[in-house]
């Protein structure tokens, strides 16, 4: 079977080996013929050749030894405290790449693949997985101090910041704290309910465009509801049910707005 | 029960590797990598022999590497941990890595984890669709889509750092 229409969709197919063979000759014709897939194909091929080559070596390394001796059963059971801290290196990777010196997602802003209200989305989704998390760092400035808090939030964010008061909804105020969002500075204000929910709310004075709606990166990780407008931007982060949510979210944003404008 | 485990021994140097790829950081994959070899050997009867037991470990790698995401946005868990999130993060880079090969790691760390275990388990891994899927759990056209969006993001990210470093060299 050959002729038929092909899309950027077989370009994943061919790289992966999913193309049937007897296509084979009737895809390459068309790379043929359209350059700029081609030209994708390509970058995805060397991008694919750079992912095996970087971790390539791996393999090759002897095996700790410790691993070795866990399958033997010549291991002693390990203490809950001491195991499973890999998810946390992979949540301070995540932040790492956010704000620290990595920037990888700061730096993807502009190459307008991604949508600024996706930024703001990921952005507020990656404080709230570091500091949502955190027992005795997760605010900078304690609920108790919250005239200070805001009066230095919105003097580095450059926007007029009340804490808005999520009580009605349950979430009382646990502090906030000062992140880096692209090239300016956000405002991330952490809030609990009586069962130890955390949610934030995440504050940036950089939007261009009017947008709103709700985020997440994966089905199981938190969500996030925006609100961008000209001069600010907001995103309400938990893994609350959706529902319940939107619902906090709409409290915070209208108190927010209000908070601004008096 | 000597060969199930020799068969398993075979398979470490892939764990690590697939490990290496989803966390970077040597210490933290060698990590998961264990609690998959111990969570394999409670359940050793689950696998079936007469098969390769590398579809069996990488779908129960999988699951405690979601998992452990899934427990960084609860609350508490982070207070049982003998280390902050800032000292992680400041784990030196290995020095075997070059410079692209960093960056491009670098860069697979930035898109979501389930776009990255897809791209990974077939791009680096080699494993088929239907195989990836069965391991991620996910349907056939699930899994496509998270390798294409995958691939962008990567890609996306790439020349973003390129970008940068073209402006770094401008400026100075």
């Amino acid at each position: 079977m050959t002729g038929r229409d092909f899309s950027e969709h077989d370009i994943h197919m061919a790289l992966d080996g999913e193309l049937p063979a007897e296509e084979r000759a009737a895809y390459e014709a068309w790379l043929e013929l359209n350059p700029e897939m081609k030209a994708r194909s390509q970058r995805y091929a060397a991008d694919r050749d750079a992912l095996r080559q970087a971790v390539a070596h791996v393999a090759d390394e002897p095996v700790p030894a410790r691993l070795t001796r866990m399958v033997l059963g010549e291991m002693p059971k390990r203490q809950a405290g001491l195991r499973s801290r890999w998810w946390l290196a992979a949540a301070a990777a995540v932040l790492f790449m956010v704000g620290g010196a990595g920037g990888y997602l700061a730096g993807a802003r502009g190459t307008g693949l991604e949508a600024p209200e996706d930024q703001l989305a990921e952005e507020a989704i990656a404080a709230h997985v570091i500091y949502a998390a955190e027992q005795r760092h997760a605010v900078e400035v304690p609920a108790s101090d919250k005239d200070h808090m805001q009066s230095w939030l919105s003097k580095r964010v450059g926007i007029k910041l009340v804490a808005p008061d999520l009580a009605t909804d349950g979430f009382e105020l646990v502090g906030g704290r000062l992140l880096p969002a692209g090239a300016n500075s956000a405002a991330m204000l952490l809030y609990e309910d009586q069962k130890g929910n955390r949610i934030s709310v995440f504050v940036t004075a950089e939007a261009v465009k009017k947008s709103r709606g709700s985020y997440a990166q994966s089905d199981d990780g938190p969500r996030a509801v925006y609100w961008l407008d000209e001069g600010y931007g907001c995103a309400i982060v938990g893994s609350l049910p959706r529902e319940r949510l939107n619902e906090v979210a709409k409290s915070a944003y209208r108190q927010l707005l209000a908070g601004m404008t008096t | 029960m000597e060969a199930k485990k020799a068969a398993i021994l075979n398979e470490i140097p892939r764990l690590r590797r697939y490990a290496r790829s989803l966390l970077r950081d040597r210490d933290a994959a060698d990590d998961l990598v264990q609690d998959c070899l111990e969570r394999a050997l409670l359940r050793l009867d689950n696998w079936q022999t007469g098969e390769t037991p590398r579809k069996w470990l990488f779908t129960i790698m999988h699951h405690l590497f979601i998992d452990g995401l899934r427990r960084t946005s609860r609350r508490g868990e982070a207070a049982m941990l003998p280390l902050d999130a800032g000292e992680v993060s400041s784990v030196p880079a290995e020095q075997a890595e070059n410079m692209a090969s960093r960056e491009i790691i670098d860069a697979l760390q930035a898109i979501g984890p389930d776009r990255r275990a897809a791209l990974v388990m077939v791009a680096i891994e080699g494993f088929s669709y239907a195989e990836a899927a069965t391991i991620l759990g996910v349907p056939a056209g699930t899994l496509m889509s998270r390798i294409a969006r995958g691939r962008e993001d990567l890609r996306a990210l790439l020349e973003g750092s390129a970008r940068r470093r073209a402006i770094r060299i401008v400026e100075k």
